[in-house]
């Protein structure tokens, strides 16, 4: 894509202008006290023993506090503005938030750094289970969310997160959903997604973004970010999905959005994202195909597709980036897939291909993508790994990829999110009862990537 | 392919690219806030705002259609039938005789359960039939520059028109539109749209209000547009942008297309402030005056009327 002067020119001042601001913050840091709520307070509130609602707790609590919930089905819609609290239920599989399908979320997070959201369930909402937007800092863990109207477990528009040892079931988007941020600094870890319209999905997002060692399974699709200029922050880029068991992503009775109907029967796909690493996962049985890279064409896109230097701009600085002109843009916009590597997975049983790989760009050129040391039968191009090797990112590749079978057959209409399965009984956390309040401030927790291995199949 | 709908790009893309075209295609909702002319034009800025989502504070509520009949509440109260034919979108209860008072605890068709406001546009025909929406998505934002901390919740029982039912000239494409797909450009005429990005009426609603007038003689003059972030000295109140986008499963060019106030120059929408004033104070406080984004619509179906290509 050909990037205009001006937006050239646009691109290298915000970047002096973000080096001159992160120059003054780091040199007025040593002087500022610890941002409220990066430490817990040693206060606790008990819900309904202090207070009788959560949301009580919450608007009495203070920056640090610890809300403790006792076992209950509570008819909530939570909304968290003070940074540094840490929402918890004693019992995971008994404090419940139930929007009975008339609430919109189950907690909000809204703003506030560093909240953390600990061992509970949340259930028939009609937007989301667990939200947090515009956070710096933040931390689900131990969550259980299901029959959601949208998302599971969602972060917009933040960074510096984590969402691991949770379970999100029946919402006709994504289980778990990471967008519109970058660097992230995130990772969702062993977790679990299923009977959703995606298993995971995020828009725009990445940078050190890690999905590892969880497992996705009998969702319509599984693990699906994607770029677009429909949302800030594009491309998708830098995510490392690392360790996972991905099976059975072609469920054809889960609630699903019409993107979920349409990438129904994929494990892992990659639509137009940028560098990303899928390594070691295992994945099978899928109506089409395993692991693919495959471009998205944006219909009426708002922006070019950043190039150079532009791309290391981060999120908080690219929504103050004017857009290109729109007598500049193409009716379509083709995003490929770039730079992606695909290795070590064992991928079998799909329909159409273990491997896949496909560009619009009318050449052979595989645009620095590779699959190098995995365990398939069938790719697309055939002898994927032999045109596409690691050793050799630019070679050429001469097969083509016959993509008819995705798009050829009937596709099942969304099943009722109100209707999806109750998940079973899951794991609590440890001394729920008893541990301090954990402000979200650390996170995501430092991963030895190279130490995470192949799963086997259970 | 079915007759009426746009063939796929075709350009020098073999049968292979064009099925990863059309399957990538497929694969993405694309729905962006609506599109106004550019801001670097020197025009004043006011009405539609020509943004990528995520960049601006917003809450967002997605209705499904509700009922149709020849009423308005606001133009003519108490009077059934007196009106063009209109689609409404929320409240399950709308009709001529309805007030904000009678309407707080109906059902509602969005997904915000608590968003029991009424929505209304002008039936669209296609060859003299009505046209069934797909949906209503209704997007609120401090107005184009306005502080989002300034920004106050509409008034229980509020009503709003934007646009003109009896227009013979061509309305500004700032507040009226139509557009393809929910990322569109809005444009005076309707175009032809591919299947994977259908018609759209867009309409969006002044965002300042006079500070004491629930409505107005002409139903208009309690409520003005800002202009480049300032709500004028009249109507001082900074108020929700709302804009309401009508998704109808109308694509390709075999259509006749009439509003049904006679002319398709007459696009046009009613609001009816009828939420949970509680909700939707919150709302306000929570999202726009924090500056968030409390929700998106364009990763969620679009429930494109796509024809699947027959297997060869």
């Amino acid at each position: 894509m050909n990037t205009s002067r001006t937006r050239v020119t646009l691109v290298a001042a915000v970047l002096a202008i973000a080096m001159v601001l992160a120059a003054c913050s780091s040199g007025s840091s040593s002087s500022t006290p610890a941002e409220p709520g990066t430490k817990a307070s040693g206060h606790t509130i008990a819900v309904p023993a202090d207070q009788p609602t959560i949301q009580g707790a919450v608007d009495a609590a203070g920056p640090g506090d610890l809300i403790l919930v006792s076992p209950g089905v509570y008819n909530e819609s939570v909304n968290i503005t003070t940074p540094g609290l840490t929402l918890r239920g004693i019992d995971r599989n008994t404090v419940i938030l139930d929007g009975e399908f008339k609430l919109e979320n189950g907690v909000r997070v809204l703003g506030a750094n560093n909240v953390t959201v600990q061992n509970m369930t949340a259930r028939n909402f009609t937007n989301n289970a667990f939200f947090w937007t515009g956070v710096k800092g933040y931390h689900g863990s131990y969550l259980t969310s299901y029959r959601t109207g949208n998302y599971g477990i969602y972060a917009f528009d933040s960074v510096d997160g984590q969402f691991d040892h949770s379970f999100a079931s029946g919402s006709p988007d994504a289980g778990f959903y990471i967008g519109e941020c970058f660097p992230c600094n995130a990772a969702i870890l062993d977790s679990i997604s299923e009977y959703n319209g995606l298993g995971y999905s995020g828009t725009n997002s990445g940078g050190n973004l890690v999905i590892a060692r969880s497992e996705f399974r009998f969702n319509r699709a599984g693990v699906v970010p994607n770029s677009g200029s429909y949302e800030l922050c594009y491309p998708e880029r830098d995510t490392t999905v690392v360790g996972n068991l991905v099976h059975d992503n072609s469920q054809p009775d889960t609630p699903a959005i019409d993107v979920a109907k349409l990438a129904m029967g994929n494990g892992i796909i990659l639509p137009g994202g940028h560098d990303n690493l899928v390594i070691r996962n295992q994945v099978w049985n899928h109506e089409r195909v395993g692991i693919a890279l495959v471009p998205f064409p944006e219909d009426g896109p708002k922006d070019q597709i950043p190039t150079g230097d532009a791309l290391k701009i981060p999120c908080s600085e690219a929504r103050n980036l004017p857009l290109a002109a729109k007598d500049t843009l193409p009716g379509t916009l083709l995003w490929d897939a770039i730079g992606n590597k695909v290795q070590g997975n064992t991928v079998s049983a799909s329909g159409i291909a273990d491997l896949a790989f496909g560009t619009l760009t009318g050449s052979d050129d595989p645009l620095g993508n590779c699959f190098s040391g995995n365990a398939f039968t069938t790719s697309a191009p055939a002898s994927i790994e032999t045109t596409m090797a690691c050793s050799n990112p630019s070679g050429a590749w001469t097969g083509t990829l016959d993509l008819v079978a995705l798009i050829a057959s009937e596709r099942p209409a969304s099943g009722d999110y109100k209707v999806q399965p109750v998940p079973p009984a899951q794991p609590n956390m440890p001394d729920a009862a008893s541990t301090p309040g954990q402000p979200a401030a650390n996170f995501p927790e430092k991963l030895d990537i190279d130490s995470i291995p192949l799963p086997a199949k259970p | 392919m079915n007759p009426g709908v746009t063939a796929p790009p075709t350009r020098h893309l073999g049968m292979t690219a064009q099925v990863v075209l059309v399957l990538a295609v497929v694969l993405v909702s694309v729905a962006v806030a609506a599109v106004a002319p550019s801001l670097r034009s020197g025009a004043p800025v006011t009405g539609f705002q020509r943004i990528v989502q995520g960049t601006v504070p917003q809450f967002v509520v997605r209705c499904a259609y509700s009922h149709s009949a020849t009423d308005d509440p606001i133009v003519f109260p108490g009077d059934p039938g007196a009106s063009h034919r209109h689609d409404f979108f929320g409240n399950r209860t709308t009709d001529a005789s309805s007030t904000p008072d009678s309407m707080l605890g109906a059902e509602t068709s969005c997904q915000q359960a608590l968003d029991t406001a009424a929505y209304w546009a002008p039936t669209l025909f296609d060859h003299g039939v009505p046209v069934v929406p797909q949906g209503a998505d209704v997007y609120y934002r401090p107005g184009p520059r306005i502080d989002p901390t300034s920004v106050r919740p509409y008034p229980h029982g509020l009503v709003m028109i934007s646009g003109d039912a009896m227009a013979t000239e061509p309305q500004s494409t700032n507040f009226v539109g139509w557009a393809c797909g929910s990322g569109g450009d809005p444009q005076v005429t309707a175009p032809v749209c591919p299947a994977d990005a259908p018609l759209r009426l867009k309409v969006v609603f002044p965002d300042c209000w006079d500070g004491h007038s629930l409505d107005s003689a002409d139903h208009h003059s309690h409520m003005a547009a800002s202009v480049d972030g300032h709500c004028p000295s009249a109507h001082p109140v900074p108020v929700p942008q709302l804009q309401l986008t009508v998704r109808y499963p109308i694509h390709g060019s075999d259509h006749e297309l009439q509003l049904a106030p006679g002319s398709m120059l007459g696009g046009h929408a009613d609001f009816m402030n009828a939420w949970d004033q509680t909700e939707l104070a919150s709302q306000v406080r929570l999202c726009l005056n924090r500056v968030l984004v409390c929700g998106v619509i364009s990763n969620k179906a679009e429930d494109v009327d796509r024809p699947l290509p027959s297997r060869s």
